[in-house]
């Protein structure tokens, strides 16, 4: 399996510390890996809390028109990318 | 976090070809000529609805503490036939027909006035639809529905037919970005409708005591009042028999706060209050009770 960069690892953690992961462990999620339905099996509830903790961190708000957020919340590489493009802004 | 492992307990409240049907009686009629065909289809499902008819029998079993009478299981299901007509006519805006009581319509009023979203709760029992009198009655407010619309195909199809508008203020729950839309809405003051009695696939529960008795509900509403930061406003629009409705306002909460730590327990009282209130008003009206399931099956089995 492909390791995580640092920065998708920060952000792992991020979502497992935000969403109370208690049974996954940050470094062990597959980056390429669907978060919502499938894989990670997160729920748009999951989202918006995700959200409002990555809009406390980096400073940037998801916002729902965006027509990325579909590919934002598609795997942790997606959001970790997304992130890192907004906070360069 | 407990996850629901009660799959698909949802019965879809009416198949599309009923739906139609009712549709094309309650237009073609108007209402006093399609109240009186709600007889025999009541009868017809009495009998039909093996289902139904144990649902409706276990929860009247569990209000009244005794085994109901056929006359009873019959009033039931025709006061939920009655609720499901005048649906249609509250949908087109027919609203002459009714003689709506707004309890509590003061904190409604409070709350748009203050520019500021909330969540407003409300449940199956008896009519969220009642609600639509309300605007029109006290003042129109902005809302919206949250809705699964994977559970109510049928349902969400009548509503594109009845009211196109309306059909607009329905957001869809399950796409990962649905409640950031939803956040936005309550930022610029918009009412949130949602439904906090029924467990979906998937959703997170919490046991709370319901009729003497423990049961799952969604946590759902609830921590998403508390992530957006937002009052919680009870509705319950109950059928009160011929044209009368009536429609209680109350205040759940005016801010949820959630300690990490303590989050699961602190949701849970809240949970547990909105329980009680929907027991409290569902000894009001007992027969607008429209979950016909055994509602507390999975925690007795």
């Amino acid at each position: 399996m492909q390791p995580l960069s640092p920065f998708e690892l920060e952000v792992a953690r991020l979502l497992v510390e935000t969403l109370h992961l208690e049974d996954v462990k940050p470094e062990e999620i597959a980056p390429e890996e669907p978060l919502f339905g499938e894989g990670l099996g997160l729920d748009s509830i999951d989202a918006l809390e995700l959200a409002l903790a990555v809009s406390k961190t980096y400073g940037f708000q998801l916002r729902s028109d965006d027509k990325e957020n579909r590919r934002v919340f598609a795997s942790l590489r997606a959001l970790s990318q997304h992130i890192e493009q907004q906070r360069a802004r | 976090m407990s996850r629901s492992r009660n799959w698909a307990r949802l019965p879809e409240r009416g198949s599309p070809l009923a739906l139609w049907l009712i549709r094309a009686i309650a237009l073609y009629l108007g209402r006093p000529a399609a109240r009186a065909l709600l007889y025999p289809i009541t009868l017809y499902f009495l009998i039909t609805a093996a289902a139904a008819r144990q649902g409706s029998r276990l929860y009247l079993r569990r209000v009244s503490g005794r085994e109901p009478r056929w006359r009873e299981l019959f009033h039931h299901i025709h006061c939920f036939a009655a609720t499901v007509l005048d649906r249609v006519y509250f949908l087109t805006g027919r609203l002459d027909y009714f003689r709506i009581e707004i309890f509590g319509g003061q904190t409604i009023l409070d709350q748009v006035a203050s520019g500021r979203g909330c969540i407003l709760l409300g449940s199956h029992l008896g009519s969220f639809d009642a609600l639509r009198g309300v605007g029109s009655t006290l003042r129109p407010f902005p809302i919206k529905i949250l809705m699964n619309v994977e559970h109510n195909r049928a349902l969400t199809r009548l509503f594109e037919a009845l009211n196109p508008e309306l059909a607009r203020a329905i957001i869809p729950i399950g796409r990962p970005e649905t409640l950031l839309a939803v956040q936005e809405s309550v930022a610029r003051g918009c009412l949130i409708g949602a439904l906090g009695d029924r467990v979906a696939q998937d959703d997170k529960t919490v046991c709370c005591r319901f009729f003497g008795q423990e049961t799952r509900f969604p946590i759902g509403p609830i921590l998403l009042a508390a992530l957006m930061e937002c009052p919680v406003i009870l509705c319950f629009g109950l059928y009160r028999g011929g044209d009368r409705y009536d429609v209680h306002f109350e205040k759940l909460a005016e801010r949820i706060a959630l300690e990490p730590r303590r989050r699961q327990e602190q949701l849970g009282v809240w949970v547990q209050r909105y329980a009680e209130r929907l027991e409290h008003y569902a000894r009001l009206a007992p027969y607008n009770w429209f979950n016909f399931y055994d509602y507390w099956a999975e925690e007795s089995s």
